[in-house]
């Protein structure tokens, strides 16, 4: 008996032995907070990866972002040439509920990115970083800033959709606590975005002292470019004066105030004086060369790194290519390409302009070519053929362009290739969120509602097209019409805007803050061209390729998300959702 | 401890007294009763017909009874079928032939021969139970057995395809009909840096089984709620096991006897008990068989012609320029212009007609009393459905091998100590055809998978299969040819060793006081599972030919060159031991038995760390005069994936029994009733699935997580990981340091019926699971937390049910038949789930049935533009004649999430099987029907309800279902919505974004199948005798012979892409000796 009693023993035994084998907790991928945010760390080294996190979430690339298309094709300037049923179709004929949001709807998303940054914000003091920036100050102020600016970057992206929403602070929530918040107003949104953009500034990087292994980091002029921006919004007219629910505070202001547009008008010319933005020589280098003082582009302030790739082109230029690819994914609509101007600057619509119907595409502001791919533009060492038949518009089962252009901007300068069959390479396409053409358009924007149409104003647009290679003309004038009155100018101002920014994600956010947006999508269908070819000849037909809709006034703002409000009695829904 | 007895043995035992010779001058005849193997076979009870004439055959199978020429011997024996012979001399040889199912008969001759013979005590019957056997007349709980003839003659794999329909109250549904293919590897490698992420397995280790969904009485909602499977006293998932080899299966539903699964005993267990030892000379059993595979249920593709007209209507429909014009119609019809115009049937270009499926099993047994020994080996080739290319000198098609090896020595070291010591092993050799292999258009991912997404896409008129210069055809929307993907893209392999070794001590303390025991059991178990990738991309190309000119090929895709990649894929290492002492004794009239037990079930599974469950338990019971059972069992259970301090908990069960037949009031009231009890236990039983929400989901933590954005001006620089909060990117949750076990509150009630000389055995039982703490995320899960929030520990529901089984079993003369029948019928509801406010009744998801389906009502199709145009609408569509009309519920003229109502009838399901067949002078034939009711079927498959969806630029493939569409010719009749290109939300996805069907797409789901059928013959013993061979049997079989379903078109089971259904035709043969 006592053998077995030692045999028990000893079976017992080793059981508590083997239990010493392993770690009670995993240690390697299961990181505390004291591995990631490490007080012994000088280096900061798991901190600054736990940040770039941050930035990967909260700086989404605007390249085909909406399941495929860029957002413009969800505007009035383009539609997807998907064969199916598109999100941003779905957007711009106002397929969107509560509880069916639009694919751009990311509330929750956001929310995430939010807390993302508040935690590297809360707990990156406890890192004893010693890096210093190139004037000498220390890093961790600059990084704990660049959290922040990520941050009011995401709550600029959720104030365009929602207006005002919850502001969340510094808190980080934990499983019990009560996150039934209200909304905060629309000014408190911006007022809270515009003091951080002004808290960091000054312990961000500057543009100029950005060194090649940091390059891509939020910087002080990013951050007054996102103040600018912010202030340009709240002046804007759906805000400021256009409050959709009289004097809702969630959905703006109650009234107008001039003193806003002055804000963002002085915003945009504390950019400009800092004299480091230019605009780049070339309306082409702007989208492909990287950014001073690493790279040679003076223009781009704020941008996501996407790095080079052949994608935008395989993507998105015209199908025809066979197997240099060719996705053909946006089509732009006739109105945009209507809104270029000749190459001597005049309106097609001008009977002045020597616009040629049967030839629309010669003399045009060279911008068109760089944006738009039209009938006859040259690309891989061929003319695009979208008249109906050619290799570009085949007709067939396959997807192809709706309107008869395709979309050109942010690709490379293959026009003409020296290898044969002609390939694409790799090229820089970074997503700009800001230029400085952007800046410059919205200082022209603000002055011209503050203080009306003034020389600086004409200046701005002279300096625009000039750039964009618009002949001055003997009056120096670059097609601008002399002693324009606001709103002329107004108009012109917003023209300008769209084919500068044309696809940069501006003309949706644009046409919304103007509240011009029922305009744009109500008044007629998206159009496109419709080209015959008879021997050498060519025909040119205007033809309906969508109809767009839009709820006036509810769908200048997105819902809030309806399990969100069914789910906080605090959460005050938008006007009519 | 004194064995408990069935009335069948009391009945014996009452009615038997000694055997008397009875004179008369008959001449005497002598003989021999053999079994199956042509092994002596005591204890058969030999009469001659029609008198009281009976003796019982010896221990060496040798009978002597006084019959004349031209009278009838009957023999008979409790698991043996009825035979009887004419007497022609004085010699009588006979084989008895073992009995289809496992229920044991008492013979019925005994009563009328009772005065004559003693029949010798035959062993009681015995269940398997959790870890042992326990004798059935005291056992209290509810179990379902199905023995090894049903599961040995099912032609397949594994022996999951022999359970369906088979175990009242387990729902066994086959997904899919091959093996799925692990090719992930167990690592996220960088290619950049060469670092890499592991993969935690959380808790769920290598499966061998991805054909099957097994839930037990309906509880398929909680993550984990399928039933442990225990081969041969240990957990191990183990599923890929040749049916031949197996001696029971069983499935033990019941609280009380699962308590000791402790954390796990919500869950059921499945006993797989393979074949035992058996004392005696070597039993020697060699079967050898192969089957031809037949793919069932494949959807019927259109024709290039009428896929490019309907096409068109579609596109019409769309108000959409049309893609084809009546050259392209003529040139499809007609098949003018092959390479222009194709029109493949992929379905026949690619599937082989009759792969074959073979199986060898050797199964040797014998020993004496003091050792005993079984030897199993099988193997197992199972050949994919794909077409091979005489180009290869090596296999691209699917194919499964394996070779297990299971032996089991039990020896008696002394009279009080046993030693059983098992050894199994596995080989599993598989391979796939390499198939996409980083093709970018479509993308299908690798193997087979990507092979059937994309036989199930393609369009005939897509692209020819080879060109006229006999290169592969396709096109830039097509880079890949799909004849190229089975045939022309090298292969991959997966590779997996089993071990499993288990050590059964057991030693009777009789000396220390009569009737205790101790018992010590130990197993340790590895499964590797390695890769090899020999992959490879071919391009393709389009024949571009100019009028005039040459020739031109356009290449298209990428020629990737063959990999040779080696990884591991999965690593799993069980170890579990078991220490238990109990004390089993009868005191007079009261049996009493006690056991505790400890154990400890480890598991490592790749990267993770080991997750541990500790049961220290007890049971007791007491029993008077085998009449009124009293039982009560206690766990302490702890599971190390919980949070420090919430680990142990503690779960028990009780249960009740009385066998009403041991009254004597009953036995005079109901003579003709042979066994009536009555049982019901109650148990606190656990699910501990904290594992399938994450991995130590209690603890707050930073996750590795791949990609990063790139900061520097070269975009590479810098690590390519980067941390997470909670989880990984898109799936963070706040730790949840609260998180526990499910539990169940159950209650099962049953009895246990025998009639007619135990003919007719009826067994059924009710139950009452109310489960809670059922891990759910909270109702009110507020986004601007900015991060998910956990599974808590927050649902109720309730399941209940009941299961009946019925068998009868008898002869007439020499024909032996039987029939056995199972249904089961399970309803659940939801008590509470924190469901946030709802407007609308409609809406409200508690008190629904679990999994109920949510949905939009339809209403038929809008016959007409005006009836559409006056519909409610979906927000920015405008619906069309012959789109869907949906019931708009709230009636604000929007269909929206307040129209969302329960679709389908949520009726209690209903799943049932019946078993039938019978024995004829070595003739056998058996048929195995199975059935599921009330169920309801969605048709989801947007690629063949819908057609024409939107791919890579172009339009995928559509199906005859398509036909029934609506236009405005057949408006009433039509069984569709009138066609659309592209994709149509409206009528497939109301719910864009998210997931919400309609009910226009809920059919009827109720099917039946021929599941099983086989028919084999023994050649005559007479023939077989001399040669010293026991028993030749030839047979065939058929596996899902045919199937009736309510919603025709597709298999109600699996469907493309799923690897489909296979047909098994089999033939075989089987030697004893």
């Amino acid at each position: 008996m006592r053998k077995y009693c030692l045999i028990l023993g000893l079976c017992i035994g080793v059981m508590s032995a083997c239990q010493k084998n392993y770690e009670s907790v995993p240690l390697g991928q299961q990181a505390t907070l004291d591995d990631v945010f490490n007080t012994q760390d000088s280096s900061g080294q798991q901190a600054i990866l736990y940040l770039s996190n941050c930035y990967l979430e909260a700086l989404p690339s605007g390249h085909n972002r909406i399941t495929g298309d860029y957002l413009d094709a969800a505007s009035d300037d383009a539609v997807s040439s998907s064969n199916t049923v598109s999100a941003v179709q779905m957007i711009a004929t106002g397929q969107y509920t509560a509880a069916s949001p639009n694919a751009d709807d990311d509330w929750a998303y956001n929310y995430n990115v939010i807390r993302d940054c508040n935690v590297f914000i809360k707990y990156i003091y406890r890192v004893p970083l010693i890096l210093l920036l190139p004037d000498g100050r220390k890093a961790i102020g600059a990084l704990r800033s660049e959290a922040r600016f990520l941050r009011a970057f995401t709550y600029y992206r959720l104030l365009q959709r929602y207006g005002g929403v919850p502001l969340v602070g510094d808190t980080l929530f934990s499983i019990t606590d009560n996150v039934q918040l209200p909304r905060n107003s629309f000014s408190d949104c911006v007022n809270y975005i515009v003091s951080e953009c002004n808290n960091i500034k000054d312990s961000l990087r500057t543009a100029m002292g950005v060194d090649a292994g940091n390059y891509g980091r939020i910087t002080r002029e990013a951050a007054m470019a996102l103040k600018t921006q912010t202030l340009l919004l709240a002046a804007s007219p759906l805000y400021n004066g256009g409050n959709i629910d009289g004097s809702d505070p969630l959905t703006g202001y109650p009234s107008f105030d001039a003193t806003r547009w002055q804000a963002a008008a002085q915003a945009a010319q504390d950019i400009m004086n800092l004299g480091v933005f230019k605009l780049t020589p070339s309306f082409y280098d702007a989208f492909t060369t990287q950014a001073i003082p690493v790279g040679s582009n003076p223009e781009v302030i704020l941008w996501v790194q996407s790095g080079a790739s052949e994608s935008i082109e395989t993507k998105n230029s015209p199908v025809g290519y066979g197997s240099a690819g060719g996705g053909g994914q946006t089509s732009p609509s006739q109105a945009l390409v209507d809104a270029f101007p000749m190459s001597n600057g005049l309106a097609i619509t001008n009977p002045a302009s020597g616009y040629n119907p049967l030839n629309p595409y010669d003399n045009r502001d060279p911008r068109l070519a760089a944006t738009i791919f039209y009938n006859g533009h040259l690309w891989l060492n061929r003319a695009v053929q979208t008249y109906d038949g050619g290799l570009d518009k085949p007709g067939g089962t396959s997807a192809e362009t709706k309107t008869g252009y395709y979309m050109r901007k942010f690709m490379g300068p293959f026009e003409s290739v020296s290898s044969s069959p002609p390939v694409y390479s790799n090229t820089i396409h970074d997503f700009p969120y800001c230029r400085y053409a952007e800046i410059l358009l919205d200082y022209a924007e603000a002055t011209n509602e503050a203080s009306g149409p003034t020389i600086a104003v004409y200046g701005v647009l002279d300096s625009l097209r000039k750039r964009a290679g618009i002949d001055p003309g003997t009056d120096g004038m670059y097609g601008l019409a002399a002693g324009m009155d606001q709103a002329d100018m107004r108009a012109a101002i917003q023209n300008e805007r769209r084919i500068e920014l044309a696809f940069e994600e501006h003309r949706y956010w644009d046409i919304r803050r103007w509240k011009i947006a029922a305009q744009a999508y109500n008044s007629s269908p998206v159009q496109g061209v419709d080209i015959q070819q008879f021997g050498t000849g060519l025909t040119y037909n205007r033809i309906n390729v969508l109809t767009t809709a839009f709820k006036d006034p509810q769908m200048y703002f997105y819902p809030i998300p309806y399990g969100e409000v069914v789910k906080n009695p605090q959460m005050k829904q938008n006007p009519n959702w | 401890m004194r064995s408990p007895r069935l009335p069948i043995l009391l009945l014996i035992l009452l009615l038997s007294c000694r055997a008397v010779l009875a004179g008369g001058g008959k001449p005497a005849v002598s003989g021999t009763v053999t079994d199956n193997y042509g092994h002596p076979l005591a204890g058969v009870l030999v009469t001659v017909k029609g008198q009281k004439t009976a003796t019982v055959s010896g221990e060496d199978g040798v009978f002597h009874i006084d019959a004349g020429p031209g009278s009838t011997l009957t023999f008979q024996h409790p698991r043996f079928d009825f035979a009887q012979v004419r007497v022609r001399s004085t010699e009588v040889h006979i084989r008895l032939n073992e009995r289809f199912l496992i229920t044991q008969q008492a013979p019925i001759g005994a009563a009328l021969a009772a005065d004559t013979v003693a029949l010798p005590a035959t062993a009681s019957d015995k269940v398997n139970v959790l870890y042992e056997q326990a004798s059935k007349a005291s056992f209290l709980g509810s179990i379902s057995t199905v023995g090894s003839h049903e599961i040995g003659e099912t032609p397949a794999s594994s022996i999951l395809y022999a359970l369906p329909g088979r175990l009242a109250g387990l729902d066994v549904n086959q997904t899919a009909g091959f093996p799925s293919f692990n090719s992930a590897s167990l690592t996220q490698n960088n290619i950049f840096l060469g670092t890499f992420v592991p993969n935690n397995a959380s808790g769920t280790g290598p499966t061998d089984n991805s054909e099957f969904s097994v839930t037990l009485r309906g509880h398929g909602q909680s993550a984990s709620q399928n039933p442990i499977a225990i081969v041969d006293g240990v957990q191990r998932e183990l599923y890929s096991i040749d049916p031949r080899t197996i001696e029971s299966i069983s499935i033990l539903k019941d609280p009380l006897s699962n308590i000791f699964l402790g954390q796990n005993s919500s869950r059921g267990a499945l006993i797989i008990t393979t074949k035992e030892p058996m004392s005696g000379p070597t039993h020697l059993d060699i079967t050898a068989e192969s089957g031809a595979q037949t793919s069932l249920g494949l959807p019927t593709p259109l024709p290039a012609y009428q896929y490019a007209y309907l096409l068109n209507e579609a596109l019409l429909n769309d108000g959409k320029p049309v893609a084809y014009s009546q050259a392209d119609f003529a040139a499809y019809r007609n098949h003018t212009d092959p390479y222009g115009h194709p029109d493949v049937n992929w379905y026949n270009t690619i599937i082989k007609k009759n792969p074959l499926l073979s199986r060898i099993n050797i199964n040797a047994a014998g020993g004496s009393n003091i050792a005993k020994y079984v030897l199993n080996l099988s193997y197992m080739d199972q050949q994919g459905m794909f077409v091979s290319s005489p180009s290869n000198d090596f296999n691209t098609n699917a194919e499964i091998q394996r070779y297990a090896v299971d032996s089991k020595i039990d020896v008696n070291v002394n009279k009080n100590f046993e030693v059983q010591l098992q050894l199994f092993g596995r080989l599993q050799d598989a391979t796939q055809p390499g198939g996409s292999n980083g093709g970018t258009s479509p993308a299908f991912g690798n193997g087979t998978s990507g092979i059937l997404s994309a036989l199930l896409s393609t369009p005939n008129n897509a692209y020819p299969v080879y060109n006229p210069n006999g290169s592969f055809g396709g096109n830039q929307f097509y880079t890949e040819n799909l004849l190229a993907m089975v045939t022309a893209s090298g292969y991959e392999q997966s590779h997996l060793r089993d071990v499993l070794t288990n050590l059964n001590l057991k030693y009777k303390l009789d000396m220390v006081t009569k009737g205790l025991w101790v018992n010590a059991s130990g197993n340790v178990s590895v499964e590797s599972q390695t890769l090899i990738n020999r992959s490879y991309q071919t391009k393709v190309y389009t024949m571009k030919a100019a009028p005039g000119s040459d020739t031109a090929y356009n290449g298209f895709g990428s020629s990737i060159a063959q990999n040779n990649t080696f990884g591991q894929t999965a690593w799993a290492r069980y170890r579990y031991f078991r220490l238990s002492a109990g004390y089993d004794r009868t005191f007079g009239a009261s049996g009493v038995s006690a056991e505790i037990m400890a154990d400890q079930k480890r598991q490592l599974f790749n990267y993770d760390l080991p997750s541990q469950l500790t049961n220290f338990a007890g049971k007791a019971s007491y029993n008077y005069q085998q009449k009124y059972f009293v039982e009560g069992a206690a766990n302490y259970s702890g599971y190390s994936r919980y949070a420090p301090g919430h680990q142990y908990g503690f779960f028990y069960a009780g249960g009740l029994g009385w066998d009403v037949t041991r009254e004597r009031f009953f036995q005079q009231l109901f003579p003709w009733v042979d066994h009536f009890k009555m049982r019901a236990t109650y148990g606190l039983t656990g699910n501990a699935n904290v594992d399938n929400y994450g991995y130590y989901i209690w603890r707050e933590h930073f996750q590795n997580v791949a990609g990063t954005y790139s900061i520097g001006s070269s975009y590479t620089s810098g690590q390519v990981n980067s941390w997470a909060e909670d989880g990984t990117n898109g799936s963070q949750f706040l730790p949840n340091s609260n998180a526990t076990w499910e539990k169940a509150d159950k209650f099962d009630g049953g009895v246990d019926v025998a009639f007619l000389h135990n003919t007719l055995l009826f067994t059924g039982d009710y139950y009452h699971e109310r489960y809670y703490d059922v891990m759910q995320q909270r109702g009110d899960n507020i986004a601007i937390v900015g991060i998910q929030y956990p599974y808590e520990n927050i649902g109720k529901d309730l399941y209940q049910g009941a299961e009946v089984s019925l068998t009868y079993q008898n002869h007439a003369g020499n024909v032996n038949y039987f029939v056995t029948g199972n249904a089961s019928v399970q309803q659940s509801k939801v008590l509470y789930m924190q469901e946030q406010y709802e407007q609308n009744a409609w809406n409200v998801r508690t008190g629904r049935p679990v999994g109920q389906l949510f949905g939009y009502q339809a209403d038929g199709l809008y016959q007409s533009g005006a009836a559409a145009a006056a519909g409610p609408t979906l927000p920015g569509y405008t619906p069309k004649a012959g789109d869907i009309k949906y019931k708009d519920l709230n009636g604000d003229g929007i269909i929206s999430q307040f129209d969302i109502a329960p679709i389908g009838k949520g009726r209690p399901l209903i799943y049932y099987g019946l078993t039938l067949g019978f024995e004829y002078m070595g003739f056998e034939c058996s048929a195995l029907i199975q059935g599921v009711t009330n169920r309801e079927e969605l048709e989801n498959n947007a690629y063949i309800y819908e057609g024409f969806l939107s791919q890579n630029n172009q339009y995928s493939q559509a199906y005859q279902q398509i036909l029934g569409r609506w236009i405005p010719e057949n408006a009433a009749v039509a069984t569709s919505p009138r066609l659309t290109a592209g994709g149509n939300n409206y009528n497939y996805n109301p719910g864009y974004p998210s997931y919400v069907p309609s009910s226009y797409l809920n059919h009827n789901g109720d099917y039946w199948r021929l599941k099983t059928l086989s028919i084999a013959y023994n050649l005559p013993y007479s023939l077989l005798r001399r040669a010293k061979i026991g028993g030749i049997k030839i047979f065939g079989s058929a596996q899902n012979l045919f199937t009736h379903e309510a919603f025709k078109g597709i298999d109600p089971e699996v469907s493309l892409p799923s690897y489909p259904l296979q047909r098994v035709l089999n033939l075989g043969i089987n030697l004893k000796f």
